[in-house]
């Protein structure tokens, strides 16, 4: 194992990864129909490479933890309903990501009765994720971008003075 | 490949088939048509195909005696309305209408446990229901085709060389496997025949495509067991190994490589040696994390004894690939191919074929290192685009078989008039899920993502 751990150490340096900034998001993935690329691609955005944690960008095990709802593939008919139960399971506020061009209805192949036309046809989408599937720097950039933004808006919460410790000194 | 059709008439269906697969014809897959035909194709032991074609809505089930042909019956019955006689109970496969979850096991203090269709992580969707007692698994009973975009379908009347693209974006991480299985067949009904330099420009790509996934299965296997520093370097060798693809083919998972009538793909000889160079050390970087994780006891301890597919499992169930292999069956489509260069090879096997998840696992580092040794050789030389020459009578159907990372896919074409009449894949996953389900009973609940993870099937390419 030590062996394992020096080689990802100097793969790291060798990297050369930026740092990362402040604030975390938690994504929630659903696979609404993909062909196993894009979840293949989010997989591999947490690989030595790209190492999507250190940037605070979390997949989380449900949507109740979640901020974003990260959707691949075009909403097939048999996952319209999973999906939305998902939706209306996270906390306000939530995002909803189009990652891939079938979520974001673009060259479908497939019959029309069997999908929709991608995440828009269903939920109001915040994020946009192009490309067949889009590589992991691409998923990266756009996550990040998504977290820089939600950063503005928190920062302007935090205007509000933090409540007094109430512990005893 | 030229397919050999023979009729069968209906009263003679089970009969027949059962026959041919006891004469040592391999179950290939079985699909229906709009016309009310329903065609069996059995692989001979030479590697040559055959199909089988009978005409009825009704006609008895081959089941019983053909096991691997379960999901396909199932398959039939939902989408052309076939009713196979002495299939019961004749349970619903991708028609989901029915709401009720009819109940396979009952007794004192079974519990069913209901996982998905939208899982933990980043993983395709698709329903498990477990029957327990405590965490002993008793029974997996799988719900899958939540993904189907119904592809086959839809590519009917396309014209046969554009319809590839159904093929290819069943599955992303077998894009090449099934392309070049719809190719091979497709190429069949119009009468093309293949160079040289096609047949080992798809060579290439179907062993690069096999390289990345393989190492995709080792970190997936490390990361169930919970072990990071393995499922990481293993993560990091498929980067190195899908960022190769894109240096020379222009994409990471290969799209748009394989075209039907011909190859496009250019890449000159200096280029393909350094290709050479960086697979050899990926593959020897593959080795080096293989040998640490056989020095890691704690993770050696979780895959041993595990996951179970007996031989007799894998050959009920039809298991292909890798899964097959590690069970002892010496099965690999690349054996004694003729439309891809794969001369003298032999399919990688282990002293050992104990069909448990430790044996799948080496599978992997040894066909890894098998993959190696031929890409080394079929990148010595730069590769060039060519077009096929035409000179074959056209067919009415044609089928295509490769070994794609996960296993044996086969696919048949029917064409008419240049467009696609009838088109059906079956991949190397849809094959394998029924031996998942077989592997699972036995073992404790928490067991199940590694299991399932030294399988890796894909979804995308059952649900299609």
């Amino acid at each position: 194992m030590f062996v394992l751990l020096r080689d990802l150490n100097r793969l790291r340096v060798q990297i050369g990864l930026r740092r990362p900034g402040s604030g975390s998001l938690a994504i929630r993935h659903v696979d609404a129909g993909s062909c196993n690329a894009c979840e293949s691609e989010l997989n591999s955005a947490a690989n030595p490479f790209y190492d999507l944690q250190r940037f605070g960008l979390n997949v989380v095990a449900s949507p109740r933890h979640a901020d974003v709802l990260l959707i691949t593939g075009p909403v097939t008919r048999r996952m319209r309903e999973p999906l939305l139960r998902a939706y209306a399971a996270m906390p306000e506020p939530r995002l909803v990501a189009a990652l891939g061009d079938c979520a974001l209805g673009c060259n479908l192949l497939g019959l029309r009765e069997e999908q929709l036309d991608g995440v828009e046809s269903v939920l109001p989408v915040d994020i946009r994720i192009a490309g067949c599937p889009p590589s992991p720097d691409v998923i990266a950039t756009a996550l990040q971008a998504a977290l820089a933004g939600r950063g503005r808006r928190s920062s302007k919460r935090q205007a509000v003075p933090p409540p007094q410790s109430n512990q005893s000194p | 490949m030229k397919l050999e059709v023979e009729r069968v008439p209906v009263s003679r269906w089970r009969e027949t088939v059962v026959e041919r697969v006891a004469g040592g014809s391999r179950f290939g897959s079985l699909h229906a048509t709009d016309g009310g035909e329903v065609r069996v194709l059995l692989v001979e032991p030479d590697g040559q195909c055959r199909l089988l074609s009978t005409s009825g809505r009704r006609l008895e089930s081959i089941v019983e005696e053909v096991g691997a042909a379960s999901w396909a019956e199932r398959e039939a019955h939902d989408l052309y309305g076939i009713d196979f006689d002495g299939h019961e109970p004749m349970r619903p496969l991708i028609d989901h209408s029915d709401g009720e979850w009819r109940v396979p096991v009952t007794g004192g203090g079974v519990h069913q446990v209901a996982v998905g269709p939208i899982h933990a992580g980043v993983i395709e969707s698709g329903h498990f229901r477990f029957h327990a007692v405590g965490e002993r698994i008793l029974l997996l009973d799988l719900r899958l085709f939540y993904k189907h975009r119904g592809l086959e379908r839809a590519s009917e009347g396309a014209p046969l060389g554009e319809a590839i693209v159904y093929a290819q974006r069943a599955c992303g991480t077998c894009a090449v496997a099934n392309s070049l299985a719809y190719t091979l067949a497709a190429e069949t009904v119009l009468g093309l025949e293949s160079r040289p330099a096609i047949v080992r420009a798809r060579t290439v790509l179907l062993e690069l495509e096999r390289l990345y996934n393989h190492l995709n299965d080792l970190s997936a296997i490390c990361a169930g067991v919970g072990f990071a520093a393995g499922s990481m370097a293993f993560a990091a060798l498929k980067e190195r190994a899908q960022r190769l693809n894109r240096a020379i083919f222009g994409h990471r998972f290969l799209f748009d490589t394989v075209t039907v009538g011909g190859s496009r793909i250019q890449v000159s000889a200096p280029e393909c040696r350094q290709a050479a160079g960086e697979v050899a050390a990926i593959v020897a970087d593959a080795a080096s994390a293989w040998r640490e994780l056989l020095f890691n006891g704690s993770v050696q301890d979780r895959l041993r004894g595990v996951g179970f597919l007996t031989r007799q499992q894998a050959v009920r169930t039809g298991a292909v690939g890798p899964v097959a292999r590690a069970s002892g069956l010496e099965q690999d489509a690349r054996t004694g191919s003729t439309e891809l260069s794969y001369t003298g090879f032999r399919p990688s096997g282990l002293a050992n074929p104990a069909g448990d998840v430790s044996a799948r696992a080496e599978l992997r580092h040894v066909e890894l290192q098998a993959i190696g040794r031929l890409l080394a050789e079929l990148l010595e030389d730069g590769l060039e685009p060519d077009q096929a020459s035409g000179r074959l009578r056209e067919q009415r159907m044609g089928c295509g078989r490769v070994e794609s990372p996960r296993g044996e896919t086969v696919c048949v074409v029917e064409g008419r008039s240049g467009r696609v009449h009838r088109f059906h894949l079956r991949t190397a996953s849809y094959a394998n899920w029924p031996g998942l389900a077989e592997a699972v009973p036995g073992n404790l609940l928490p067991e199940f993502p590694l299991i399932n993870k030294s399988f890796e099937l894909c979804y995308a390419c059952v649900d299609r």
